[in-house]
C-alpha cells in the first residue's frame, strides 16, 4: 500500500485533492447546515448563521 | 459554514503542500517584503509570489417564494516560503423569502404576529404558514495561516466570524497533520471552538409561551448565546498511484441557546387536530394558540466520514459517505459522489448526485395537543429540519480554463427535501392534510479562479 515518491504525478493532480474546490465545498457545507440537522465530517462542523 | 474553506480537513492540504514545496522554498525575498522584514533572504527565487484567488457567485432560491440567497464568496490564498501560506475569505449574503413558521395548515386563515411583534400578518385557508418577514445580510470572513511543524508536520490556525442581523458568530479553530510512512500516510487532529451570540428580532420569546398579540412583549426576554465546541480526527492513506481515501472522526458539542426563537408549534384540538382559536387583539394578533418552541440547551454530535479519490484513466471519481448520530436522536446518512469527466485538455464536465436522510428529532412534534390529562412535553419542535425527511442534489458542473489559463466553473443544482410526519403523531383531520413542508431548490453557482 501506498507509492514511491516518483509515482506521484496523478496523487499531485489538482483534480485529485481531497477538497477539489474549497470555495464549493464551504457553499456546500453552508447550505447543507443551514438546511438538514447534520453538518461538518470533512472538516468541522458548520455554524455562524442563525439560519431560518 | 465558516471554518470549513480554512479548515476543510487539515489532511486534504499535504498533497498539495508537497506540490508546493518546490515553489515555496523560492519565495522568500516576496515574503520579506511582504511583511517588512529586513532580513536576508534567500536568493535563488525564480517564481514570482503565489496568490491564488477564487470568487464565486452564487444563487439559491427556494420555490414557493421561500429562502432566496445571493452570495458572493472570495477565498484569497498567499503561499510564503517554506510552506507558509495565509487564506482569507469574505462571503457576503443577501437572503429574502418565507420560512416556515411552524404552525400547521388549517381550513381556515390564520394569522399570526410577526418576531418584531409590532405587526401581524395572515395565511390563507388551506396553506403552509410561512413567515415572509425573512430579510437579512450576512457578512463572514475566515483567515488562517499554516506552516510546517518539523519537517513532517503542518500546523493550521484560523479565525472566523459572521454577522448577521440577529446573529454574531466568533470562532478560532487549529490543526496538526502529520505524515507517515513515506507520506503515503497523514493523520490529523483539530478543534474548532465558536462563540455565538443571537439577538432576535423583538427578543427571545420564552419556550413554551404563547405568541401574544401585537405590542405585547411580555414573553421575550433579551440576547442569548452559544458555545459550540468541534473536534476532528482524520486520517488519509494513499493505497496506489490513482486511489487516495480519507476517513475523520468529528465530535461536536453544542451549549446554551439551541432554539429557533422564530419558530411556534400549534396547539390542536386531542380530537379534531385544529389549532385552537383565540380572537386576536384590536392592533392585530395570533388567530389560534401558537407556542414558541422549545429544544434543550445541549446537543453532542458524533459523525464518521470516508471519502475515496479514483482516478480513471483522465476522469476522476470522488466518492464520500457520512453517518451523523446525536443525543437528540437524530440519525442521518449522506451519499457524494462526483464523476469528472474530461473534455479535450481544458475542460470537463462534472455530474454530481448527492442523497441525505435524517430520522426525527426525539422531540419533534408536528404539534402540541391541549390535553388537561397530559402534561406538555419539556422539550418541542415542528422545524422541518428536526423531522423525518430524505433529500437529493443533482447537479452538473462545467469547468474551463480560459485563454489566460485561469479556471471558470458553472454549476447548476437542484435540491429537494421531502418528508414524513411519524403516522403516530398525526390526529383527526391532520392525516389528510399535507403536513410537510417539502423544500425544492435551485442552486447556481459561477467561480472563476486565478493565480499570480
Amino acid at each position: 500500500m501506498g507509492v514511491q515518491p516518483w509515482e506521484r504525478e496523478i496523487l499531485a493532480r489538482e483534480d485529485m485533492q481531497l477538497t477539489t474546490d474549497p470555495l464549493e465545498a464551504a457553499t456546500d457545507d453552508h447550505i447543507y447546515f443551514s438546511k438538514e440537522a447534520s453538518s461538518g465530517g470533512r472538516g468541522f462542523g458548520g455554524g455562524g448563521c442563525g439560519c431560518n | 459554514m465558516d471554518s470549513a474553506a480554512a479548515a476543510a480537513g487539515a489532511t486534504d492540504m499535504t498533497a498539495k503542500t508537497r506540490k508546493e514545496r518546490s515553489v515555496s522554498a523560492t519565495l522568500a525575498a516576496a515574503t520579506c517584503a511582504l511583511l517588512g522584514s529586513t532580513a536576508a533572504a534567500p536568493v535563488d527565487a525564480q517564481e514570482e509570489p503565489k496568490w491564488d484567488f477564487n470568487t464565486s457567485l452564487l444563487y439559491y432560491g427556494e420555490d414557493e417564494n421561500r429562502v432566496q440567497d445571493v452570495s458572493l464568496k472570495s477565498i484569497i490564498r498567499r503561499l510564503f516560503t517554506d510552506d507558509r501560506a495565509l487564506t482569507l475569505g469574505l462571503t457576503v449574503d443577501t437572503l429574502t423569502g418565507a420560512t416556515p413558521s411552524g404552525a400547521i395548515r388549517q381550513d381556515v386563515p390564520q394569522s399570526f404576529t410577526r418576531p418584531s411583534g409590532i405587526s401581524s400578518y395572515d395565511v390563507p385557508a388551506g396553506e403552509l404558514p410561512l413567515d415572509d418577514t425573512f430579510k437579512d445580510t450576512r457578512v463572514a470572513i475566515t483567515a488562517g495561516w499554516q506552516q510546517p511543524a518539523g519537517e513532517k508536520g503542518l500546523l493550521s490556525v484560523g479565525f472566523s466570524a459572521s454577522k448577521e442581523y440577529d446573529y454574531l458568530h466568533t470562532g478560532v479553530n487549529a490543526s496538526y497533520a502529520h505524515d507517515f510512512n513515506n507520506r503515503n500516510t497523514t493523520v490529523s487532529a483539530g478543534f474548532a471552538f465558536a462563540s455565538d451570540s443571537i439577538e432576535p428580532v423583538g427578543g427571545a420569546p420564552i419556550p413554551l409561551t404563547n405568541m401574544l398579540d401585537v405590542g405585547d412583549t411580555s414573553n421575550r426576554v433579551g440576547d442569548q448565546d452559544k458555545d459550540v465546541l468541534d473536534v476532528v480526527f482524520g486520517v488519509s492513506q494513499v493505497i496506489s498511484k490513482n486511489l487516495l481515501v480519507q476517513a475523520n472522526y468529528s465530535f461536536s458539542q453544542s451549549d446554551g441557546y439551541l432554539n429557533n426563537p422564530y419558530k411556534v408549534l400549534s396547539m390542536v384540538d386531542s380530537v379534531t387536530g385544529d389549532t385552537l382559536t383565540r380572537t386576536p387583539g384590536i392592533e392585530g394578533g395570533p388567530s389560534g394558540l401558537f407556542l414558541f418552541e422549545s429544544r434543550p440547551d445541549e446537543r453532542t454530535q458524533h459523525s464518521v466520514y470516508t471519502q475515496a479519490k479514483y482516478f480513471m484513466n483522465g476522469k476522476v471519481l470522488d466518492a464520500s459517505y457520512r453517518y451523523m448520530t446525536d443525543d437528540w436522536e437524530i440519525d442521518s446518512h449522506t451519499l457524494d459522489v462526483r464523476y469528472r469527466w474530461p473534455i479535450g485538455d481544458s475542460s470537463y464536465i462534472e455530474p454530481h448526485v448527492r442523497y441525505y436522510t435524517q430520522t426525527e428529532a426525539e422531540f419533534y412534534r408536528l404539534s402540541l395537543v391541549d390535553d388537561s390529562l397530559v402534561p406538555l412535553p419539556q422539550f418541542a419542535s415542528s422545524d422541518y429540519r428536526l423531522g423525518n425527511f430524505d433529500a437529493i442534489t443533482a447537479g452538473l458542473k462545467y469547468g474551463w480554463k480560459t485563454r489566460n489559463d485561469n479556471d471558470m466553473s458553472i454549476r447548476v443544482e437542484w435540491y429537494t427535501q421531502s418528508g414524513t410526519v411519524p403516522a403516530g403523531q398525526l390526529i383527526g383531520n391532520q392525516a389528510s392534510r399535507d403536513n410537510y413542508p417539502d423544500l425544492n431548490a435551485l442552486i447556481v453557482q459561477f467561480s472563476y479562479r486565478f493565480s499570480r
